[in-house]
């Protein structure tokens, strides 16, 4: 049986390194995710991720299980990227490659996917990540919690230390302006948003 | 922002409460500008959905300090074995180091030919007092070197004055050239068998690291296999400082 986040925790406060190891394993592709899409850069989101398990790790005894062990998480993820911008002094970038790999792209399509709807959805995501790297950063951060981690209002005005109706504002701003950019690349008119909803279910 | 698009958020994300939702509703049903809006949000959300991060080569590890890792099998022995083949050549610099510094100043032959007791011996009180406390070494050699010049330094004055107890009539320079010999042949053994330990040690570290080339070879085979995507895991395994265990 699949142990919950809390047991996990409750083992690794122990001393037992293997259970820690099982939280980090089932949170660093989220982690990584969060991280990217504040950032924008690979490597630099990898080194947050690692930065974050490691704090984890060592502040562990100082998590008494007040919040989720998720949402523990996400908040120093937050906090490295938040220094990481301060530190480089810029806003968050969206790395693209120019170029298609058709090769790379055929791997990377599911049995019901073909590679123009591949080279379409890669298109709108890239487009999606360069809007997304516009907006402020409280924007940001309130559609990425909503959107690609699910957090509820409640979870995300808790984690970013705001009212509730101040996370609901952000939202519909920040959308609001997504909406209108990608109108703007034209997006909107080229693709079918049905086709994106089936076939990409990546956090 | 107006509490209308909070609601509209809130329905949005399928988080308003039942009375909540009804009432929304009963709102879109007269709003055309609501509705629109609605529409177009869905769309957007589900437009997002493209945006993946790149695949990444993840893979965290937290690992203690000095704790074998047994994912990549051969990565443990092979810095074991090459942690042994440091310890291996400290030891033996160590040991170098000690006995060539005491040969080149004479102290270990003379220390030995004094405790192994010489007819020489009984005329030099204050070598052997000292030779009965081992813990006083260093004195104890520079009294037994202080007593051969004064030795030396009076046969070359006085030739055959002095007769040493028990010694079959020889001049305290022929005493201090037999000594000297001596000193000389046990310190020659002495290098000897210290070269001799030197050359075991290095065939043993030699030994040793073809060992580990062999297993690193294994491990390498092993990795461009089926293996390799859950070896590369290690490739970034978190290593931190000992003493990192969480306090309860």
């Amino acid at each position: 049986m699949t142990s919950t986040d809390e047991e996990l925790v409750a083992r690794s406060r122990g001393g037992d390194l293997d259970s820690f190891n099982q939280l980090v394993l089932r949170w660093e592709r989220p982690i990584y995710a969060l991280a990217y899409r504040v950032i924008g850069r690979e490597e630099d989101a990898r080194d947050v991720a690692q930065e974050t398990f490691l704090r984890a790790y060592r502040a562990l005894s100082g998590f008494k299980g007040q919040a989720k062990f998720s949402s523990w998480l996400y908040r120093i993820t937050l906090n490295l990227c938040r220094d990481w911008i301060r530190r480089e002094r810029r806003a968050p970038v969206m790395q693209a490659p120019e170029g298609v790999d058709i090769i790379e792209l055929a791997g990377e399509a599911t049995p019901s996917e073909s590679i123009e709807d591949l080279v379409t959805r890669r298109q709108l995501g890239r487009a999606v990540g360069r809007v997304m790297s516009l907006l402020p950063d409280e924007q940001r951060t309130a559609i990425i919690m909503k959107e690609y981690h699910g957090l509820t209002f409640q979870e995300i005005a808790d984690l970013l230390d705001c009212p509730l109706s101040t996370v609901k504002t952000r939202l519909y701003q920040g959308l609001s302006v997504l909406r209108k950019q990608l109108q703007d690349a034209g997006v909107e008119s080229i693709f079918e948003p049905r086709d994106i909803a089936r076939k990409n279910t990546h956090v | 922002m107006c509490e209308g698009k909070e609601l509209l958020v809130t329905y949005l994300y399928d988080e308003a409460d039942e009375a909540g939702r009804r009432a929304f509703e009963t709102h879109l049903a007269g709003c055309a500008e609501c509705r629109s809006d609605l529409d177009a949000l869905r769309s957007t959300r589900v437009r997002m959905r493209a945006w993946s991060p790149p695949e990444s080569d993840l893979g965290f590890q937290i690992v203690r300090t000095g704790v074998t890792v047994a994912r990549r099998p051969w990565v443990a022995p092979a810095w074991g074995l090459a942690a042994a083949a440091v310890l291996v050549l400290a030891a033996a610099a160590a040991l170098a180091h000690i006995e060539v510094r005491y040969g080149s100043e004479g102290l270990v032959v003379r220390t030995g030919w004094n405790r192994g007791g010489s007819p020489a011996m009984p005329a030099a009180p204050d070598a052997a007092a000292a030779a009965a406390s081992p813990v006083d070494f260093t004195q104890e050699l520079a009294a037994v070197d202080r007593r051969l010049r004064d030795l030396e330094a009076t046969a070359s004055r006085t030739a055959p004055a002095t007769q040493l107890a028990g010694t079959r009539g020889m001049s305290d320079a022929e005493v201090v050239r037999t000594v000297r010999n001596i000193l000389s042949q046990s310190e020659t053994r002495q290098q000897r068998e210290l070269v001799l330990r030197i050359n075991a040690l290095a065939r043993e570290v030699d030994r040793q690291r073809r060992v580990d080339l062999a297993m690193m070879q294994q491990g390498l085979q092993a990795a461009s296999g089926e293996n390799a995507l859950r070896d590369n895991r290690m490739f970034n395994a978190l290593r931190l400082v000992a003493q990192q265990q969480p306090s309860k």
